[in-house]
């Protein structure tokens, strides 16, 4: 059965079954591998994508459920990786083996898009759902706040 | 003695029978309505066919009469307690459709529940509503059909087993059950209530999920809206046993039939998505608003609302802990979303204190949601959720169930809830 | 000490082997093009092109025309930024500036010798090996150089990537490209090289940015999951009941061949012993694989694990407490005297549960032959350990397997072992064509090489002063050195061969008096699971026992739990029984890796200490717990003190981690941003052991499979962390464990001193704090 739906700006089909999800679309049928696969059963992040601008988890998310719908995955987030988000992240070296980060940028955007100036239970329950096994958590909250705080500046310049 | 006179009465039982039948036979046969050549599409006002298509939107008519050959073209299983009907296809195909219908004979089957051949219609099709909608109404209704593209297309045999699968006994039901009449007007009620109340009461049909139905599938009238269980899902009370913790306010109502979801209330899913962003997308806003008041009327919502405040109170001050097993469960796999920070409720981020789901009497929206999601098209425009059937184990969701109700609500536990996500699980693979 | 990491030593080329590479007594400098520019540089995570017709006579780095210079690592990266460390040990005496270096990590040519990345030995291992050929490279350019600017190279300086003399300079690509360089250096040239003084020092201990992090937050990274070959299948495998000994009755793929897409099940016939009783189930996609998967029915003959419990194992490793087996680790005489004649004597036992790596990325791997060569493209941390099984298992010489190595998601030890290579290898066999195997996160949990729950039973004999006289620490867990390289367990003073992975930590600095260490291995532990290497290894849990135990001492001898410490750091060693001397032979420290030996272990405490405020009254419920490691191991200590200020919920019993404090010496700090990287997350990973994690063994297979049950730390648990590095000179350690190893204990002991109960079991569960308030 074939999905069509929109990846980073441009349309796509996919010939999968319905019930298949969306992050082996995503990795496999269109050959994005920034998104990762970790526990398969929404309870890491690793997969996060976003889905009309919010983040979910792509692997448990039946490509079914998003067709025609906007698809956003970290290749996608800024043409030349430097998003804020990004480049807070390079700026605090937030990545340890780096596996998890694709997930944690997305659900960050996520978080910032609704919460522009964080708190840090604000940080702590957007991104729980993220782990990271290296623990690089520390430099996530820096860099959530060091990209929260230049956001801010840049849109009220 | 008995034994001598039992030929006698039996004699006379069988005259009886044989009476009642007959009676019942001229009761229950009708006449075929002649076949007619198809119309030309063009035989429609413009104005008329449009009228028939907002009308046939809102009575969601592609719900049941989808299949795989179109929209109109039938085949859609309906999996009842007696068996399965597959529903007809109602394109303007002369052979397989109802091309040859004429408009007396489609408005016999809205009004009355028979075809054109004059056989009983199966109450699947909600002529028990259909028969309040007007004739102009219905002959829009009529005019959408005609011009819309004909399907040559089968639907397959029912299921419904003997003796039931016999048309003629539907006249019993009737006599029993069905009360035609077209809609009547309360003066004492507003212009806006009068017409919600028409649309909700005949085309929309509502009662047809939300009302409860006795044991030969007949709405209960006399308790109308008081909610039902229906395919694994709860269609929820429209009345004051409504258990949000909000009040669901004309208002509340008519976002959550405008845009598929309520900040204070939740999300339409399962059935009720495809009756918001079907059904209800084509009417105006006129029209959604006046259902809202109509049903809004009879839930008590206005002396509800003094409780408003302190519910929504209530919901921004829970904390969730991330040491209890279940909470951290919910926090981890649930709290990237569902979280608010106590700012007000929103579609983006759905406050599950407030959710009608967690304060039903059974669990059924709930783990429906959990197990399956909600797709990018339901709910809120937007706005998805992934299921989570594949990855969670029922004991992973019983979990979460029972942390939510008794940390969301102040409702007593759900009984047995592993047993009824075997249950849905069950149900929707069988549906698959 | 150990001689798995000596056999590692050894085989790292030394400078003779760096010049054995030249084929002759001396190594000639002439550099080609390693790449021909900076952008043709692949993707972080791309394994190197197959060297063609490059000639590189230094395997260590090359520099192009353009003047970039490309360090090859033999070391995995797995979050430690280890090509960022490394390489730029050589730039800073190559004397180049850092945004011309680039790094690639390397395939498994035996020319690397050998590949292993753990136990926090890169840093220390390569430092000396690459200063040496970063200043062999700067002098012969500086003697190229000169010549091309017509003055004496004595008048020559470099820097910065260039040769400066005469008023005039010339870059390295330049000179490069000229062809001039031609140098050799003897093997006692190469020992007497000029390395720069510290105080020069420009980029070692300065913050740089590490090489792999923008591809990590871009998506362009590659880790082995991310592996793809051209006309590559998908494989799943059916994994048996038990770790060992099952064996496939039957298959019965009836269900899944209605599945489009499935290709076959295969029943592995494995040499190798790797993967016994393993199915895989083979299709045209990874999700067609897994959904295969589960319709493909196995009934398997399962080993004698099936029935065995974590109480089981438990149980037996107390029994074998109380048995003699073992071997002696520190065995000092004068023990039993020590305890006959001790004013009191305090015995503890403390266990710890089944712990796994959850790495982030599942294991996998893509395997295909290329002409009569395996080639294994994976992430893994010891190519070297693996590619003689996957010979074995491919029935080809071992010259005849090649392993690319990518990104590691994760690594943690669970990649020191490569068995997951062996089923992809053996289906890419069975098929034909390149497999590519992918485990589930559940699959992945009960594949998992496991950190071996353990028993610990510790005594301590003191004097009426309050004085240790005497210590026993007998150990018991799976031995994962014992199952998976026997040959690298050194002996024990009783001749007995003991894992040094499952001990280390016990053999303390402090002066205890006599000191007996006993080593057991926990054989049901071994049979029932493949017991794993894992983060800190050993020390993650001896030191449980070890720091939890002073305490309790502390407390029994009526002294703080500080000063009781520091007068047991005294630098002292031996035994006071006078007698044989152990593993411990100096608690003074020696060259070159333990200097000053238990004096900076006391500094680091002194320290942290005063910077978590020791001594200051808390609240109601809150308290201040201390420990205190030297890392990994005793030959090549790294000095780490921490406090814990905990909460505690009476109530609930939750345990709530305020804050840790934590001060380390590893010497020389080579990458200051990376160090306090590994040292926060290692922290972080002791707090989740201590407190979040943890799992049992049911039915010889652990019970906690995915994140659902398996619940390590969170954003939302991080607790305030201050941590800090003594400025040091002296050689550099390592870094990626050692704040593994001290958290667990300074949390109990925290937790002792905010509601007076002791905890001796971790992870430490809410229940059992209340069941112990109780």
């Amino acid at each position: 059965m074939s999905t069509s739906f929109e990846l980073n700006g441009s349309p796509v089909t996919v010939d999968v079954p319905a019930d298949s999800p969306l992050l082996w679309a995503i990795r496999d049928s269109l050959g994005l591998t920034g998104t990762k696969f970790g526990c398969g059963i929404g309870m890491c992040g690793a997969c996060t994508v976003h889905v009309e601008g919010r983040a979910t988890r792509s692997c448990i998310t039946a490509i079914g459920q998003v067709a025609g719908a906007k698809v956003t995955t970290i290749e996608g987030l800024d043409p030349a990786g430097a998003h804020p988000l990004q480049t807070a992240w390079i700026e605090a070296q937030v990545p340890q083996c780096g596996y998890c980060q694709s997930g944690q940028i997305m659900q960050a955007v996520t978080l910032l898009a609704d919460f522009p100036d964080p708190s840090d239970a604000d940080i702590d329950a957007v991104m729980n759902g993220n782990l990271c096994r290296c623990m690089a958590y520390v430099r996530i909250r820096k860099a959530i706040k060091a990209a929260a705080a230049g956001m801010r500046s840049a849109a009220h310049a | 003695m008995l034994k001598r006179r039992l030929p006698r009465l039996l004699a006379a039982l069988l005259v009886v029978a044989v009476l009642v039948i007959g009676a019942f036979a001229a009761f229950a046969w009708r006449t075929a309505i002649a076949p007619i050549a198809p119309p030309a599409a063009a035989s429609f006002a413009a104005a008329q066919v449009e009228q028939g298509r907002i009308l046939a939107a809102a009575g969601n008519c592609v719900a049941c009469h989808h299949g795989s050959a179109g929209a109109l073209a039938g085949g859609y299983p309906l999996k009842t307690g007696f068996g399965t009907i597959y529903s007809p296809n109602i394109t303007s195909d002369a052979d397989t459709g109802i091309g040859r219908w004429s408009l007396a004979a489609f408005t016999r089957a809205m009004h009355e529940g028979v075809a054109r051949d004059g056989s009983h219609l199966f109450p699947a099709l909600p002529y028990d509503h259909f028969t309040k909608v007007s004739d102009a109404d219905v002959a829009a209704i009529y005019a959408w059909l005609m011009t819309q593209p004909a399907v040559r297309a089968v639907s397959p045999a029912n299921t419904i087993p003997f003796p039931l699968n016999i048309r003629a006994l539907q006249a019993g039901w009737k006599m029993l059950y069905f009360h035609p009449g077209r809609f009547v007007a309360n003066p004492a009620k507003s212009a806006e209530w009068n017409r919600g109340a028409y649309l909700a009461e005949g085309i929309a049909h509502c009662g047809g999920c939300h009302t409860p139905r006795g044991a030969l599938g007949a709405e209960k009238p006399d308790v109308a809206y008081a909610g039902a269980a229906l395919n694994g899902w709860i269609a929820p009370p429209l009345t004051a046993a409504n258990p949000a913790p909000v009040a669901w306010t004309a208002a509340a109502l008519a976002t959550y039939l405008r845009i598929g979801s309520e900040p204070q209330h939740g999300s339409a899913a399962g059935d009720m998505s495809g009756v918001v962003h079907v059904g209800m997308a084509a009417l105006p806003d006129s029209d959604v608003r006046a259902i809202a008041t109509y049903i809004a009327d009879g839930n008590a919502s206005a002396t509800r609302s003094a409780g408003d405040a302190a519910a929504l109170a209530r919901a921004a001050a829970v904390v969730t802990s991330t040491t209890d097993p279940d909470a951290r469960l919910y926090a981890t796999a649930c709290g990237s979303c569902h979280y608010a920070g106590g700012k007000p409720p929103g579609d983006a981020r759905p406050d599950l204190a407030l959710n009608t789901a967690l304060w039903l009497d059974a669990p059924d929206n709930f783990i429906q949601v959990v197990l399956h999601g909600i797709g990018v098209h339901d709910g809120a425009p937007g706005v998805m959720m992934p299921g989570y059937g594949r990855g969670f184990s029922d004991a992973d969701i019983a979990r979460i169930a029972a942390y939510l109700r008794r940390t969301r609500t102040t409702l007593a536990p759900w009984h047995d809830v592993p047993g009824r996500i075997a249950d849905i699980r069950k149900q929707s693979d069988s549906a698959s | 000490m150990h001689k798995m990491r000596d056999a590692v030593g050894d085989a790292v080329p030394t400078r003779r082997g760096f010049l054995i590479l030249a084929g002759a007594a001396g190594a000639s400098f002439g550099f080609a093009r390693a790449f021909a520019s900076v952008e043709d540089t692949p993707a972080v995570g791309v394994p190197a092109p197959a060297p063609s017709d490059l000639f590189e006579p230094t395997i260590w780095y090359g520099i192009a025309p353009d003047g970039s210079v490309t360090v090859n690592i033999i070391r995995a990266e797995m979050g430690q930024h280890v090509g960022t460390a490394l390489a730029r040990i050589v730039a800073e005496e190559l004397a180049v500036d850092w945004d011309k270096v680039r790094i690639v990590h390397v395939d498994s040519d035996p020319k690397w010798g050998t590949m292993v990345t753990g136990g926090s030995w890169s840093v220390w291992q390569t430092f000396p090996l690459y200063s040496q050929a970063g200043a062999a490279g700067r002098i012969a350019l500086i003697e190229a150089g000169a010549k091309l600017l017509g003055v004496a190279a004595s008048a020559c300086t470099a820097a910065a990537g260039k040769v400066s003399g005469g008023g005039r300079s010339v870059a390295y690509g330049d000179i490069v490209s000229k062809g001039s360089v031609a140098r050799r250096f003897t093997d006692a040239e190469l020992k007497a090289l000029p390395i720069k003084p510290v105080a020069e020092r420009k980029l070692i201990g300065q913050p740089v940015p590490a090489r792999d992090i923008p591809d990590k937050t871009n998506g362009k990274a590659r880790y082995g999951i991310d592996a793809v070959l051209p006309g590559m299948v998908h494989a799943r495998p059916k994994i048996p009941p038990t770790r060992n000994d099952s064996k496939v009755v039957s298959v019965d793929d009836s269900a899944a061949k209605t599945l489009p897409g499935y290709i076959r099940s295969i029943t592995l016939d494995d040499p190798s012993g790797t993967v016994p009783g393993w199915v895989m189930v083979i299709a045209d996609s990874a999700v067609t694989a897994d959904r295969a998967c589960d319709l493909v029915k196995v009934e398997w003959a399962s080993g004698a694990a099936a029935g065995v419990s974590e109480k089981a194992i438990q149980d037996h490793g107390a029994s074998l407490i109380t048995g003699s087996g073992g071997a002696l680790v520190v065995d000092d005489r004068g023990v039993e005297e020590a305890f006959g004649a001790a004013r009191t004597r305090i015995e503890a036992t403390y266990t710890t549960s089944s712990v796994l790596h959850f790495q982030l990325e599942p294991v996998n791997a893509l395997a295909t032959q290329v002409g009569d060569t395996w080639e294994i493209h994976t992430g893994n941390q010891w190519q070297s350990l693996i590619l003689p099984t996957l010979a074995k298992a491919l029935g080809v010489p071992e010259t005849k397997v090649v392993m690319k190595t990518y990104l590691l998601g994760g690594g943690f030890g669970r990649r020191l072992n490569g068995d997951y290579a062996v089923p992809a290898a053996l289906a890419a066999k069975a098929m034909g064509k390149p497999v590519k195997m992918l485990l589930t996160r559940a699959d992945d949990a009960r594949f998992d090489s496991i950190r071996s729950p353990s028993v610990q039973v510790l005594r301590m004999a003191l004097d009426a002063d309050g004085h240790a006289t005497a210590m026993e620490h007998h150990a018991t867990a799976g031995w994962p050195t014992q199952v998976m390289v026997p040959a690298f367990m050194p002996k024990g003073k009783n001749g007995i061969a003991y894992d040094p992975f499952a001990i280390s930590g016990a053999d303390h600095w402090y002066d205890v008096g006599a000191h007996r260490v006993r080593a057991i291995s926990n054989d049901l532990a071994n049979s029932t699971f493949r017991p794993g290497w894992l983060r800190s290894v050993g020390p993650g849990w001896t030191n449980w026992a070890v720091e939890s135990f002073m305490d309790e001492a502390a407390h029994a001898a009526k002294v703080d739990p500080l000063a009781f410490r520091l007068r047991m750091l005294n630098g002292k060693g031996g035994g006071k029984g006078g007698g044989t001397v152990g593993a411990k032979a100096d608690n003074a420290g020696s060259a070159p890796n333990a200097v000053g030996g238990a004096s900076r272990q006391a500094e680091v405490l002194r320290q942290v200490a005063a910077r978590a405020g020791w001594g200051t009254p808390m609240p109601k419920d809150t308290g201040l717990g201390i420990a205190t490691t030297f890392g990994q191991e005793r030959d090549m200590p790294t000095w780490v003190g921490c406090v814990a200020k905990v909460r505690v919920d009476r109530t609930s019993g939750n345990v709530k981690v305020v804050k840790l404090s934590i001060v380390v010496d590893a010497g020389t700090i080579v990458d200051p941003e990376g160090a306090l990287a590994q040292v926060e997350g290692g922290a972080l990973w002791g707090m989740s052991m201590a407190l979040f994690e943890g799992t049992e063994i049911a039915n010889g297979q652990v019970r906690d499979t995915n994140l659902d049950t398996y619940t390590p730390l969170r954003i939302g648990d991080v607790p305030e962390l201050d941590i800090s590095f003594i400025d040091s000179t002296e050689v550099p350690v390592g870094l990626g464990e050692p704040g593994t190893t001290v958290v667990g204990p300074a949390i109990a002991n925290a937790i002792f001193a905010a509601v007076g109960v002791r905890l001796r079991h971790i992870p430490i569960r809410a229940d059992a704090v209340r069941a112990a308030l109780a």
